[in-house]
């Protein structure tokens, strides 16, 4: 037997196993199940009639999956680096301000994290009143106060996908915040007291102190960004339902689709398997980066 | 619930204030007991020995508006007295119809779907295929079946003749125009298209109509598509609008619409419209003066708009190609039992009966499916006579398991071509191999 730590005799297994059947029965089942439909031609109204390899092969080369695969490209990379950014921006912000003894901190805070807290149906129903394109709508009649032409916020195809990122970025922006906060609370201020003597304007301690030293963060933040968005369509379904036409019909939203409207079980099976890999290496170039980073 | 007038003046005698401190309580008892019916989740006492599960839509009991629902607990308490050793255990659905739809037919076909349902009556066909309601034939006398319109009769009973469900209410689409600016009802597509750009001159939105991503964007879009006699599916269920002469007819009704938005007759906002509280609002806000919505619609207005305003809106037959050639979409609402207790099929049956065959379409004015309640008094308006004349040309969508991916077609083919991204023959040539795709898989 096996003498663990403390140098008493017992197998790890009895403490791992508890946590290993919630992974196995909660995580690992759904995900095997997922493989094996992927491999049927199951519907919602009847079951499998045997193993086929079919349902990978057409749905995979979907003459409309390019352009699912497209938007779901500019979205995750939009709302990525635009996640990022804010995020960046608020902590950044808050920091200072903290510091700096301001009173405007704590509101801040609290505004970024309360958009955080609505539901992304919520969310979404909320931008489609503000983004509404009749002449009453919120949004078009303030910029049409201030001289600007109607923008067709939500019935022209490009600018859908524009405003789905901005109420993507209106609500995660929290998300980002705290992570990277956390970043920069724990950076040591001898670092930035030492480039102030050297000299270091504002821009230099940023790039050289301040990004390098949250780079670990911020590869964290983009990978958890990354599968978040990959997998997040209730901003979108609530907002555009992923029109006009499929304009900004994302990838998790087409498995959606396939199994709750077109009852395509195996196919939406299919998607989430290629959706599941899109997530795995997206993960594994971030972490990648990082680890050459650190070399 | 204490009711508002047992409160105890000062000046009352001793021996007075006692009598009415326990009539007060008595009171009091009698309506929290009379609340205590009906909860969010169940309607019945909580310790009833026989239960039945009903998912139900959020628009009747409960209802938002606070008069519908009052009405609507007033039915229920009835009917549940009426039936002691019962209660019901209510379910909302959701308002995303198809998921919703879907959702409940994957649970009925694993054994875990509610005992008495509301079903959209697009979606009735698909739960009829896959064999999950139960017959509520010995429910019904066969005069009440006999009077439902043909098109829902069909609907309801299978090839055996057995009763499916009891489809409760009809719906329609209708013009509504703001008379002020158009006077007379336009009958055909050009006169709309005529109309809508006159409302645009006078500075209105023109005709409005749903074009997003949802069911209403196709249940709009059909009645040009079937007023020029086209077909959707075959007899077999096989989706058949793209080709032969429904093709070219199906490409006809899509560039209908897309000259609308091309010509400015409609905004191009169409493709963002997923609500017919769009058009309410709209209406309100007086800047429409045309849109297609349902008959549910005028009562709405008259609650919403200052009375000169909503005297001022009037519906009409939606136009056709021709002023001979029009069609309409009916839709509305069934309920269904799905379950093999024989007692919980006849308990659905008798809540049908009670609550919904009647009684409901008086409290929401909801059109009905037979022609002996079109006779109630509260249908005897002008706009029910149209509504009636007009469900003569009414089609019911097709109760196909593929229609949901049809219509989902639709909606795509119609955004692609209403923002520009796509041209019309690309877009449905598109969408019925999408649809012939689903079907084969079906």
């Amino acid at each position: 037997m096996r003498q663990d730590r403390t140098g008493q005799g017992g197998s790890a297994w009895p403490w791992l196993a508890p946590a290993l059947m919630m992974l196995g029965v909660f995580y690992l089942v759904p995900v095997l199940d997922v493989l094996r439909l992927a491999f049927t031609d199951a519907t919602l109204l009847r079951g499998s009639s045997g193993a086929t390899l079919r349902t990978i092969t057409e749905t995979w080369s979907d003459e409309r999956l390019p352009l699912i695969l497209r938007n779901t490209g500019v979205y995750v990379a939009g709302a990525v680096a635009g996640l990022t950014l804010t995020g960046l921006g608020v902590a950044l912000l808050l920091v200072r301000a903290e510091r700096r003894g301001l009173w405007l901190a704590g509101p801040l805070r609290v505004i970024v994290l309360t958009a955080w807290i609505v539901p992304g149906v919520a969310n979404g129903i909320l931008w489609q009143m503000i983004l509404s394109e009749a002449p009453f709508g919120a949004l078009n009649s303030a910029l049409g106060m201030a001289g600007v032409a109607p923008v067709r916020w939500l019935s022209d195809p490009q600018m859908a996908m524009v405003s789905v990122l901005i109420a993507t970025l209106w609500q995660g922006t929290a998300f980002a915040m705290i992570v990277l906060y956390a970043a920069r609370a724990r950076i040591d201020p001898t670092l930035y007291e030492a480039a102030e003597m050297d000299g270091a304007g504002p821009v230099m301690r940023f790039l050289h102190i301040t990004l390098p030293q949250m780079r670990a963060a911020l590869v964290v933040n983009a990978i958890l960004l990354t599968i978040q968005t990959l997998n997040g369509f209730d901003i979108i379904i609530a907002l555009t339902g992923g029109g006009p036409g499929q304009a900004t019909e994302v990838l998790s939203l087409n498995i959606y689709n396939r199994v709750f409207v077109s009852f395509d079980l195996a196919g939406g099976a299919a998607l989430a398997l290629l959706l599941l890999v899109v997530a795995m290496v997206l993960t594994l170039l971030w972490l990648r980066s990082l680890r050459r980073d650190a070399a | 619930m204490t009711p508002r007038h047992c409160a105890t003046g000062p000046r009352a005698a001793r021996s007075l204030t006692a009598v009415a401190a326990l009539a007060c309580a008595f009171a009091a008892g009698s309506a929290a007991a009379q609340d205590d019916l009906i909860t969010r989740d169940r309607v019945g006492p909580a310790d009833a020995p026989n239960a039945m599960t009903f998912r139900l839509t959020a628009y009747d009991l409960y209802s938002s508006d606070p008069a519908t629902r009052a009405a609507y607990e007033a039915l229920f308490t009835d009917f549940i007295l009426a039936n002691p050793g019962w209660r019901i255990d209510t379910e909302i659905a959701t308002d995303a119809i198809g998921q919703e739809q879907a959702r409940m037919l994957e649970q009925a076909l694993a054994g875990r779907g509610p005992d008495c349902a509301m079903i959209d009556s697009s979606t009735l066909g698909l739960f009829k295929s896959q064999g999950v309601l139960a017959p509520m034939t010995d429910h019904f006398t066969s005069e009440q079946v006999a009077d439902l319109f043909p098109y829902v009769r069909d609907a309801v009973t299978d090839e055996n003749g057995e009763l499916l469900a009891w489809w409760w209410f009809t719906g329609l689409m209708v013009l509504y125009r703001d008379t002020r600016l158009v006077p007379d009802a336009p009958e055909t597509w050009d006169e709309l298209k005529t109309a809508a750009l006159a409302t645009v001159e006078a500075g209105r939105e023109g005709f409005l109509f749903n074009g997003g991503r949802w069911e209403g964007t196709a249940f709009d879009w059909l009645p040009s598509f079937w007023a020029l006699g086209g077909e959707l599916v075959d007899a077999e269920g096989r989706p058949i609008f793209g080709e032969g002469e429904n093709r070219d007819k199906f490409v006809a009704a899509v560039e209908y619409y897309a000259d609308l938005v091309a010509s400015g007759a409609s905004p191009a906002r169409v493709t963002s419209i997923v609500n017919y509280d769009e058009f309410n609002a709209a209406a309100a806000a007086g800047t429409s003066a045309l849109f297609i919505g349902g008959d549910w619609q005028i009562g709405q207005l008259r609650n919403t708009l200052a009375p000169e305003d909503a005297a001022a809106w009037a519906v009409s037959e939606i136009p056709g190609p021709t002023a001979d050639a029009r069609a309409t979409g009916t839709g509305g609402w069934t309920i269904a039992a799905l379950s093999d207790d024989p007692e919980k099929v006849r308990m659905c049956a008798a809540m049908i009966q009670a609550v919904y065959n009647g009684p409901s379409n008086e409290v929401s004015r909801l059109l009905p499916t037979t022609n002996a309640l079109f006779e109630l008094d509260v249908f005897d308006a002008p706009e029910f006579d149209l509504y009636r004349q007009a469900l003569a040309n009414g089609v019911a969508r097709p109760g196909v398991p593929v229609y949901p991916e049809i219509s989902n077609q639709i909606q795509i083919m119609l955004g692609d071509v209403l923002s520009g991204a796509v041209p019309v023959e690309e877009a449905v040539d598109r969408a019925f191999a999408a649809s012939l795709e689903a079907y084969e898989r079906l």
